[in-house]
């Protein structure tokens, strides 16, 4: 039983295609140096709001996203998530083929990385962002306040040191999307508590969960 | 000083001697080219026509025309000509099909979320007049942006790996609609 055991589950690993199994074979956030080089940099946000040029195309000036959730928020963000997600989009830790050749090295040095996020990260976030149909709120809630608040916070805050996205003032439809692909194992980069969190969850709870975030107020001290 | 400052009007004037015997032959004399296939240089920055003066020279950006004609110009007066040609004002475009540059200008405005081709006005101002980093493209001849963004597609002209990611994005009809509406702005 304990061989046949072992025999299948070594036929599902032989089944799994090379990129799952690396990166199932990944330390989440583990460091490395293009990363660890840009989050050492200091940023100068003055610099930053020049290298930022070529991204408002898709960002948007103020760097305020799209509701329609293409392309998220990004004003206000935090730093060290803007850095990360940000390295492992250029390094295909995470997967995300639209935004790749303008985050490649031909379109981005390590400098430009500490820039832009130093400068993204002061941007004021207005209230506008979109928010969901807010039929289930009340779901919604007693979701965020189970699995998310640990991580994300009572405001959406999320947190700096550990790498976790602001998520309050972001647009519900990106807010949706991101959790589509977490749970469904697409995006690649994911903390794995994180997609613990969300691995159970139907379609409408993820969309009752990111409908609350898109109303959180965030926290006024970055 | 009283040399320096000389010798840079000379230069300055040899700069203007070869722009109008010479560049305006195809530009025209005040860079508003008559013929659609040469890009009108008028009102563009004189930083961004020199990066492209030079890298004509050095074979980066591959026309071959620009570069022969450039192989028997003194590299010093390339910073002089840009100049010159920058400093005309741009003759307005003329919109041949209002309908392609209707389609045109939400592409130019918030480009393609489904392609993921980024909004022209990002890099390129709402307006199309452009800055030193960024060429003017207001105004600009059809057939002259519908060439460069083919040139990008194809690789032919590898002088922004970001207009390659554009040029390769755009289908056909998408081009053909922003080239309508720039040379309507």
């Amino acid at each position: 039983m304990k061989l046949f055991l072992q025999m299948v589950l070594s036929a599902t690993v032989v089944g799994l295609s090379t990129s799952t199994l690396a990166d199932s074979a990944r330390v989440w956030n583990a460091p490395y140096p293009e990363k660890t080089a840009a989050l050492q940099a200091k940023g100068d946000p003055v610099r930053g709001e020049e290298a930022f040029v070529i991204c408002q195309g898709c960002h948007r000036v103020g760097a305020l996203g799209r509701a329609d959730g293409s392309y998220p928020r990004l004003a206000g963000q935090h730093a060290t998530v803007l850095i990360k997600q940000l390295a492992d989009v250029r390094s295909e830790r995470r997967s995300n083929l639209k935004m790749l050749p303008f985050a490649d090295h031909q379109a981005l040095s390590v400098q430009d990385m500490a820039d832009i996020a130093a400068y993204l990260q002061g941007l004021p976030v207005p209230p506008d962002q979109g928010q969901g149909p807010g039929q289930a709120l009340a779901l919604g809630e007693r979701l965020y306040a189970t699995d998310c608040v640990s991580c994300h916070g009572q405001q959406g805050e999320g947190d700096a040191q550990r790498f976790y996205p602001r998520v309050a003032g972001q647009h519900y439809r990106y807010l949706l999307r991101e959790n589509l692909l977490i749970r469904d194992g697409k995006r690649r980069n994911s903390n794995p508590a994180m997609v613990e969190a969300v691995r159970r969850y139907s379609d409408d709870e993820l969309s009752a969960v990111a409908d609350h975030m898109s109303r959180l107020p965030g926290a006024s001290a970055r | 000083m009283g040399l320096l400052l000389c010798g840079a009007s000379a230069r300055a004037d040899d700069a203007r001697k070869l722009a109008t015997t010479v560049c305006a032959a195809c530009h025209g004399p005040d860079g508003n080219s008559a013929d659609p296939q040469y890009p009108k240089l008028a009102g563009m920055e004189q930083e961004y026509l020199l990066r492209q003066l030079s890298a004509f020279a050095s074979g980066k950006r591959r026309e071959e025309a620009m570069t022969a004609v450039l192989a028997n110009v003194d590299p010093g007066l390339f910073s002089g000509l840009a100049a010159y040609f920058g400093s005309f004002a741009a003759a307005p475009g003329k919109v041949a099909n209002a309908q392609l540059a209707a389609q045109g200008k939400p592409l130019y405005d918030d480009g393609n979320t489904d392609s993921g081709v980024p909004a022209c006005a990002g890099c390129h101002q709402p307006d199309g007049k452009g800055n030193a980093r960024f060429p003017r493209l207001a105004g600009q001849h059809q057939a002259y942006v519908l060439k460069q963004l083919a040139d990008y597609k194809s690789g032919r002209r590898a002088t922004d790996a970001l207009m390659t990611t554009v040029g390769k994005r755009l289908t056909a009809t998408e081009a053909q609609a922003l080239a309508e509406y720039i040379a309507g702005l």
